[in-house]
């Protein structure tokens, strides 16, 4: 994505028609202020063979957008561009009504162009628009055009409603950790990052041990609030305290013979570890407002995406139930070390969720395999089923393409081909979009971003006002 | 630390209000909090919250307040000079514009305050408007404090004051406010019967005609009577749009999406609620509103199968709430975050019910609000097995409506134990 400065001089080439001929002929749709005469903007496109409507308000363009099949959006923002950006995106994205979005401001900012394509906007042009400018957008968007990569075969084992799928050296020695604990009842502590997928490794663990037909409970110690998190284990009388409405029976009960698997265990407070472990180490727990000993039987499982180890040492976690749970540690690695897992996870995820939309989804595009391959995956695997899934919902074809990626995703993919010299980034840009990306990571705690960037915060909060971000 | 650290910290004491608000305001997720397993559990209680942002918010927040106590103070000045020199009126006008700043600022049983006060001082004269006046916005405060029958005393005094005085407009904003008494009460043929009265005293009054008619169409809609609703609602929608109401376009469009619903369009239905999220940028207040829309789309989605868009409007409505200091409003969208965990058969679902009900209780929320967390509490449970759960949360929000008087509620809940009891 490119702005459009108003010093580049004017193509003085004949158009080559890009709409796609009458099957995929090209339609966009423009709204909002006067840009430049409608007649004109209309002209422009007809010369590459483009359809152009226009809308003068937003609510008419709502409908209209609802009606009718769109390639594009031309949106003409007013005195608050930032928030019309956010609300176009917004609606194109949610609404699922067309993948592009081709922005005009009056004097752009630094902090809207690097919004915009965090956004995934085709294109952001400046106010009044000129006939290059425009139709290079044009012909930016009628260029994306993709090739498929084909979905590889994917040997899965499943696990319950889950499935272990990959085949890197990192999985295999997890594998084998799995198979070592196989047909034992022995404790294991799961470590790894957040979606490295810890719950699918607890319940094969299970269902591989001498209990597999009893249940498996599974607690996220994180969900739950603190105060109620005691009752959730242990179970509660009536009237135990305020809420207490009914007798409940709590999880540790709920898994006799079972497995009980406490996820995010870090998260437990010091006076609930100590429990935890009287309840493992004498095999009884009592209900919240009941005087009676009731005997459990469970196999732990726990899982952290913290160093728990490191936790003991702070204080922060009780060193004896730490080796009470830690018999076994297996930890799990980060998707983007597990090399061309992540093709067939896409693959595995595509094909699943197709199934459950009922769409027939057969590849991906090599873009969107490229964008793939170069995110950070701060989500593992769950990100990725989570970005697939968002996909699979939108794709309108066979082949995922880019135009199916999430709009936060979009925007990695747009490295223009023709970036000429005065389209490189100077210094400060290239500082801008770095900051906006670490901003984005964080979920844009300043604390959090300033230590990533090695900068003091009062640096970070100067350079944010100063780029607009 | 975590929100629900931070705010057992707080004292429940009046002065600490707006921080409270700012905690809440300020808090965030990380990326990867995000997509650890409790994301998806996500509440404001689990969201993190630095000492920092909040030290960096709380010049503001202090010059916020400032502006507030000066404002009030000075109506006081202004009402005490003007009841020196004898202007009654002009006393009581300043009075009634600090009772609009507290109103404002959410503050309604302090608003209530200074319309008592300014009450006192109109009954003694003999031009009956500020009166009536203040009749009305006390009766329409005290519908949102949820005491409707003092409401509904209020409103007939203006309404009566109003008629005595032959003050048309006075007298459509009476019935209005009337009919909104009795939709609150479940009251749904009272209601009708004052919308109606205000319409046909309206005439050709254009905007204020698409109001009445617009709650007119909600009514036929919540009675069942699609057809009805969609005409008069489409007939709002020309006053509104005549008018050029933002605000009133967009609860128009808004409930026109409900229409559609119910007449199974859901596509129409979502480029209703859409376009109303593009009128509602242009109105008074856009995030309560936007809120508001979201959380129908989220609604929809959540009937259509579509979790995902459901989550993800919620999150967005979670969002907005949360940065413009509509915490009342998280209450809904906790609810429905927990059906939508009901209906995916995950238990641990309960902790968005959970945050719902601590929220009514810090908040201090109307009380029929925590019975409706209840009812869908109560579903949750029974969806899930847990048989005495579900009754013991639907007989508790029971109470409650029976307490109001509100019928609807109470056959809402008659309806869910009698289904209960079959499955049992």
């Amino acid at each position: 994505m490119t702005t459009s400065p108003e010093s580049r001089p004017v193509e003085a080439v004949k158009p080559v028609p890009v709409g796609g001929g009458a099957s995929r002929k090209l339609r966009i749709l423009g709204v909002g202020g006067e840009v430049a005469p409608a007649s004109q903007l209309r002209r422009w496109a007809s010369e590459l063979d483009v359809e152009f409507e226009w809308s003068p308000d937003v609510p008419q363009a709502v409908r209209l957008l609802a009606d009718e099949r769109w390639s594009a959006v031309l949106a003409v923002f007013g005195d608050r561009p930032d928030e019309e950006l956010s609300w176009w995106a917004d609606t194109l994205r949610v609404a699922n009504i067309t993948q592009h979005l081709i922005a005009v401001a009056d004097r752009p900012s630094m902090g809207l162009a690097l919004r915009a394509e965090r956004l995934g906007v085709a294109d952001l042009l400046t106010r009044p628009v000129r006939r290059d400018a425009f139709q290079a957008a044009l012909r930016r968007i009628a260029s994306e055009t993709e090739t498929a990569y084909p979905f590889p075969i994917v040997q899965s084992h499943a696990v319950g409603p889950y499935a272990l799928v990959g085949e890197s050296p990192v999985m295999l020695e997890v594998y084998k950790l799995l198979a070592r604990v196989a047909g034992t009842t022995v404790t294991v502590l799961l470590q790894g990052e957040s979606g490295t997928g810890k719950e699918v490794i607890a319940r094969a663990v299970h269902l591989s041990g001498p209990r597999a037909a009893k249940p498996f409970v599974a607690v996220n110690c994180a969900a739950i609030p603190e105060n109620l998190l005691e009752s959730e284990l242990f179970g509660h009388e009536k009237g135990a305290f305020t809420g207490a409405v009914a007798r409940k029976i709590g999880r540790f009960q709920q898994a006799t013979g079972g497995t009980l698997f406490l996820d995010e265990v870090a998260d437990l407070s010091l006076t609930l570890q100590a429990k935890i472990l009287r309840a493992v180490q004498e095999r009884e727990i009592e209900r919240l407002g009941g005087g009676e000993a009731i005997p459990v039987d469970v196999r732990l499982i726990a899982a952290t995406n913290r160093d728990l180890r490191a936790a003991t040492d702070s204080g922060r976690f009780r060193e004896d139930l730490y080796y009470r749970l830690a018999v076994m540690i297996i930890e799990l690695p980060r998707l983007v070390d597990r090399g061309d897992d992540l093709v067939l996870l896409a693959a595995y995820f595509a094909n699943h969720l197709a199934e459950r939309y009922g769409k027939r989804i057969t590849a991906m595009s090599h873009r969107v395999l490229d964008v793939l391959r170069s995110r950070p995956w701060t989500g593992n695997v769950r990100e990725l089923r989570n970005v697939i899934e968002r996909m699979v919902v939108v794709a309108r074809h066979e082949m995922l393409s880019v135009e199916d990626l999430p709009p936060d995703l979009r925007g990695e993919d747009r490295v223009p081909a023709d970036r000429t010299r005065g389209d490189l980034l100077t210094l400060a840009e290239a500082e801008a979009r770095h900051i906006a990306r670490v901003l984005s990571q964080t979920g844009g705690q300043v604390g959090s971003t300033a230590e990533i960037l090695g900068i003091h915060r009062n640096t970070l909060t100067r350079k944010i006002r100063e780029y607009g971000l | 630390m975590k929100v629900e650290q931070a705010l057992r910290l707080l004292p429940s004491l009046e002065a600490m209000a707006p921080l409270r608000s700012l905690l809440l305001s300020v808090s965030r997720t990380d990326e990867r909090t995000r997509w650890a397993s409790a994301g998806h559990y996500l509440t404001v209680g689990k969201r993190s919250v630095e000492a920092d942002d909040l030290r960096e918010r709380l010049d503001a927040l202090l010059g916020q307040i400032t502006a507030h106590l000066r404002g009030l103070y000075r109506t006081v000045v202004e009402a005490i000079e003007a009841h020196g020199r004898g202007d009654a009126p002009a006393a009581i006008a300043a009075l009634r514009r600090a009772g609009g700043l507290e109103e404002r600022a959410g503050r309604f049983r302090q608003a209530e305050a200074w319309y008592e006060v300014a009450l006192e001082l109109a009954v003694e004269l003999s031009d009956r408007s500020a009166e009536l006046d203040l009749l009305r916005v006390r009766g329409a405060l005290t519908r949102t404090l949820g005491r409707y029958s003092e409401a509904a005393r209020h409103c007939q005094r203006s309404l009566a004051l109003a008629e005595a005085e032959f003050n048309e407009g006075a007298v459509i904003d009476a019935c209005e406010e009337l009919g909104n008494i009795n939709r609150a009460m479940g009251e749904w043929d009272g209601a009708r019967a004052w919308y109606e009265r205000g319409l046909s005293l309206n005439g050709t009054l254009g905007v204020r005609t698409g109001w009445l008619l617009l709650r007119l169409g909600d009514l036929a809609r919540g009675r069942g009577d699609v057809e009805a609703a969609a005409d008069l609602i489409g007939r709002a929608r020309e006053h509104m749009e005549a008018g050029g109401d933002s605000a009133g376009m967009a609860q128009t469009l808004s409930a026109m999406g409900q229409v559609h619903v119910a007449q199974g369009h859901l596509t129409a239905a979502s480029a209703a609620y859409r376009e109303a999220l593009a009128w509602a940028r242009h109105g008074p207040e856009p995030a309560n509103l936007e809120v508001d829309i979201r959380i129908r789309l989220a609604d929809l989605a959540l009937e259509s199968g579509r979790w995902m868009e459901a989550e993800s409007d919620l999150r967005q409505a979670e969002q907005s709430a949360l940065a413009h200091g509509l915490a009342h409003r998280l209450v809904e969208i906790y609810t429905l975050l927990g059906r939508l965990s009901g209906r995916g058969g995950e238990e641990t679902g309960f902790v968005f019910f959970e945050q719902a009900l601590e929220l009514c209780r810090a908040l201090e929320l109307d009380e029929l609000l925590m019975a409706d967390v209840c009812v869908a509490y109560g579903q949750f449970h029974g969806a899930l097995g847990n048989i005495d759960s579900s009754r013991a949360y639907l007989e508790r929000a029971g109470e409650t409506y029976q307490e109001r008087a509100q019928v609807g509620g109470v056959e809402r809940v008659h309806a869910e134990l009698s289904r209960l009891a079959v499955a049992v």
